[in-house]
């Protein structure tokens, strides 16, 4: 990243504290783009929204007059020309994200809890949907087919299941949820049944190619891969998340699979898909909290897969559990007492979105207190208390040997002014593919009366006007963004109070939850107070 | 193109006047090229600002509405719309082909001095005689940060390439970095001595910053490492904030106005003064380049009041 080479150390990677919370009707599920710049939110009321994230305001809605079911579940295609959204009337709509248009729209038999557009492409032209009660689906944008998988070992033969479109292939009733995500480049599919097995599906022969017993044979709930595709995660009924290493190679995993089946033709059907599925994934780690014993819901990696969260299933709290993927447990973030639906780790910065029952999407990011030695740079922060030692002569004037400014810079030195570096974070860039990175911003025309006056306020033409919040008419017409804490300056002001100097590395205590929760409550309904022009005291 | 190891032996081809630009009833502050070099223009302290045809000189389209002189103009990546800085404490949002008025952004609490669009264009950062930077959410017209950026007016504002940073440059003798998400302070760059900064601006790569000090010095920093690494002198500047900016269509050269109505071209790499284009009868406080074509917009003060555009051709 560019800023890279001064961006304090110190800070921590994950975060600590709820920042802002957005507000658009009554979200359900969220994603943001590749590469962080935007988030997608699906609501209740069947429509979608697109939040320019680095402004925390409305880019664009995605309005839907023939969905008027809740949105279950929201997916980018790989560049964002694509967002994907499913709904609880069955539907799959397909929008176009910088026209803002439907481009198709298929209703299935079941509804479709998740639905993932295939990830290699950047108009992908497959998806793959897990419907609410039967066997995950890959399903034909164009057309509407559907293609069920297979989600159990066949009994015989050289591992190609039978397709079969009412039931599981192992004949048990279809009404166990089964978890199932793409690989990285979407050439294998990956499915979690309830035996607690991993299958490693060839999706284009619907063909399963390795098979793993995940430790426990408890029901797999969520499946899902680390931005790299490096790790795979599995959070089981057993209420233990799981950490797979992906061993396969990340760009062509179809075609080493194919390579090792062909090696082992001796084994029998059951003994060679297992022996396969040892050589493609391999467990790394377990999570769970055994005192609790709390179920995981939406967990997920942070985007360069050194963090993993998972939220409580529990219901009346809004709790996000951080592991480093090591196992340790870092952090549990505390939000207002709200069940939590849906959470995504940035897929740059160390900042977690997280969704609560009451449609409010809440922004944590780090608990950064200003860091001083930027303001002034001869300026030096302690952790502790240093004993100064003078010089002898500290005091001494010495006018022959006031500092003389000597430049040891060459300025003969060639400088180079035009090449810009890769961003190593996103190296799997296609560079021939064009990246949907934000949407064009189109200034709302102040309203005619206000054009005088001294508040910036949107126009009254609402694009949006569903807000039933206490919010006040200028922070909503757009929906809005709240602010705890919204300029350094307020940070300041908080920073000089209760510092108990406990922690050496971290800078600030981290208010309790109680006082958290009051601010979250306060920032509610003070919102009516705080105007833009705000300015400093 | 890759910069040569050593500047080749061809001859430097001068710049010469191509069209004198006049309609501005007072001194000119600022001119500036879209991204796409269609447009070119500029703002005055007559409180209007206009749009102008590189290619013959025209006078497109006139911003009228301001209370006070402007003191700073953008446009957005797109040129659909461009914003202005005044002493009105206003920063306002024009609609680049009909001349109207889209929005006004207030919070300012005194003159506007400087103002830039980030690449993507959703958000403006201004800098004011109120000491702070502020960034602007386009869409909205919201205020989304207030920086308590430093103790003496804010002369220049520009975002990087990407838009992650910014910086900006003030009268206390400070240039400072910002992350532009989250507006905290990367970093300030000091020097022993600290004349007043009167303008900074981003190289086109983002690793460097070009600083105009009141002292007749342009410097170029690497803003990592804190250390500078070439020195441009031989104009003159010590009263006014005028801007600076980077020459790539044709060889790389460094560009400015002086208060000796010229403006000086150096040669980036040897900083050699090039070229002094001489024609304006004020101050040049403000020059431009085209992002294409081999052409530079200057604008003067109230003596001269011309926005004047120069060409290589012969």
């Amino acid at each position: 990243m560019m800023n890279a080479p001064i961006i304090d150390p110190l800070q921590g990677d994950f975060p600590e504290v709820i920042e802002e919370f957005l507000e658009h009707g009554v979200m359900k599920c969220i994603a943001f783009n590749r590469r962080g710049t935007l988030l997608a939110a699906g609501c209740a009321d069947g429509n979608c929204v697109i939040w320019d994230f680095e402004t925390r305001g409305i880019a664009k809605e995605l309005r839907d007059d023939d969905c008027l079911a809740a949105i279950t579940s929201i997916c980018w295609s790989k560049y964002g020309h694509r967002i994907l959204a499913s709904a609880a009337d069955k539907s799959l709509t397909l929008w176009d994200v910088v026209k803002g248009e439907k481009i198709g729209r298929t209703t299935l038999q079941q509804t479709p809890l998740q639905a993932r557009l295939h990830p290699g492409s950047s108009t992908p032209l497959i998806c793959l949907v897990c419907p609410v009660s039967s066997a995950p689906m890959i399903v034909d944008l164009r057309s509407g087919s559907t293609t069920v998988l297979p989600v159990s070992l066949p009994d015989t033969g050289n591992g190609l299941a039978p397709p079969s479109r009412n039931k599981f292939s192992d004949g048990s009733a279809p009404f166990t949820p089964t978890a199932a995500c793409f690989n990285k480049y979407g050439d294998l599919v990956y499915v979690g049944n309830s035996k607690g097995e991993i299958l490693i599906i060839d999706h284009s022969k619907i063909q399963v190619c390795g098979v793993v017993q995940v430790p426990g044979a408890s029901v797999i709930k969520n499946m899902v891969f680390s931005r790299s595709g490096q790790y795979l995660l599995t959070n089981s009924n057993d209420r233990t998340i799981r950490i797979y290493e992906n061993l396969l190679p990340l760009k062509d995993g179809l075609k080493a699979l194919d390579e090792s089946n062909s090696g082992l033709d001796e084994l029998d059907g059951v003994e060679k898909v297992k022996t396969i599925g040892s050589t493609c994934l391999s467990l790394f780690r377990e999570f769970q909290d055994s005192i609790t014993r709390v179920h995981w819901k939406a967990p997920c990696f942070s985007g360069d897969g050194e963090w993993v969260i998972g939220g409580s299933a529990s219901k009346g709290e809004h709790k996000i559990y951080i592991w480093d993927r090591a196992g340790h447990l870092v952090k549990i973030l505390e939000g207002p007492k709200e069940a939590l639906m849906d959470l995504a780790w940035h897929p740059v910065h160390p900042i977690v979105v997280s969704v609560s029952l009451a449609g409010l999407v809440y922004i944590w990011a780090k608990d950064y207190t200003e860091n001083w030695s930027a303001f002034a740079p001869d300026f030096k922060e302690l952790e502790e208390n240093e004993e100064y030692i003078e010089r002898e002569d500290e005091f001494d004037l010495m006018p022959d040997t006031e500092k003389v400014k000597e430049s040891d810079v060459n300025e003969d030195d060639e400088v180079d002014i035009m090449t810009v570096e890769k961003d190593s974070a996103f190296s799997d860039s296609d560079v021939s593919e064009e990246e949907i990175c934000f949407l064009p911003a189109d200034p709302t025309p102040d309203a005619p009366e206000q054009q005088d006056k001294c508040v910036g306020s949107t126009s009254k033409l609402a694009d949006s006007a569903q807000s039933g919040s206490p919010l006040s008419d200028e922070a909503g017409q757009n929906g809005h963004a709240v602010n705890q804490s919204s300029s350094p300056l307020e940070g300041m002001d908080n920073s000089a109070a209760e510092d108990t100097g406990g922690t050496r590395l971290k800078r600030r205590r981290r208010p309790s939850d109680k006082v958290m929760e009051l601010q979250v409550e306060k920032v509610k309904k003070s919102s009516q107070r705080m105007k833009p022009s705000d300015d400093l005291p | 193109m890759a910069s040569a190891a050593t500047e080749p032996a061809e001859a430097f081809k001068p710049y010469k006047l191509k069209h004198n630009l006049s309609g501005h009833k007072r001194a000119i502050s600022s001119v500036k090229f879209s991204d796409d070099g269609r447009l070119l223009a500029s703002a005055s302290a007559d409180k209007t600002a206009c749009t102008w045809s590189p290619s013959d000189g025209s006078l497109l389209q006139e911003y009228q509405g301001h209370d006070q002189g402007i003191s700073d103009l953008a446009f957005s990546s797109d040129a659909r719309y461009l914003a202005t800085a005044s002493d009105d404490k206003t920063v306002r949002l024009w609609d680049v082909a009909t001349g109207s008025l889209v929005k006004t952004l207030s919070g300012h609490t005194n003159y506007v001095f400087c103002v830039n669009f980030n690449p993507q264009s959703n958000m403006l950062v201004s800098g004011s005689f109120d000491e702070t930077v502020r960034a602007w959410d386009v869409k909205s017209g919201k205020c989304l940060k207030v920086l308590p950026a430093h103790s003496d007016p804010v002369t220049a504002v520009h975002f990087n390439r990407d838009g992650t940073l910014i910086v900006s440059s003030s009268y206390d003798g400070l240039c400072r970095i910002w992350d532009a998400s989250t507006g905290h302070c990367m970093k300030t760059l000091i020097d022993d001595e600290n004349p007043p900064v009167s303008f900074v601006r981003f190289s086109p790569n983002g690793k460097f910053i070009l600083v105009g000090t009141l002292d007749n010095t342009f410097r170029l920093w690497n803003f990592s490492t804190g250390k500078y690494l070439k020195t441009y002198t031989g104009h003159v500047n010590s009263k006014y904030c005028i801007s600076a900016t980077f020459s790539v269509t044709n060889g790389k050269y460094i560009v400015s106005g002086s208060e000796d109505n010229s403006i000086y071209l150096w040669e980036l790499q040897s900083r050699k003064i090039v070229q002094k284009l001489e024609g304006h009868t004020d101050t040049v406080v403000s020059v431009s380049c085209h992002p294409t074509e081999n052409m530079i917009a200057s604008g003067a003060l109230g003596e001269d009041k011309t926005v004047k555009i120069w060409t290589q051709e012969d």
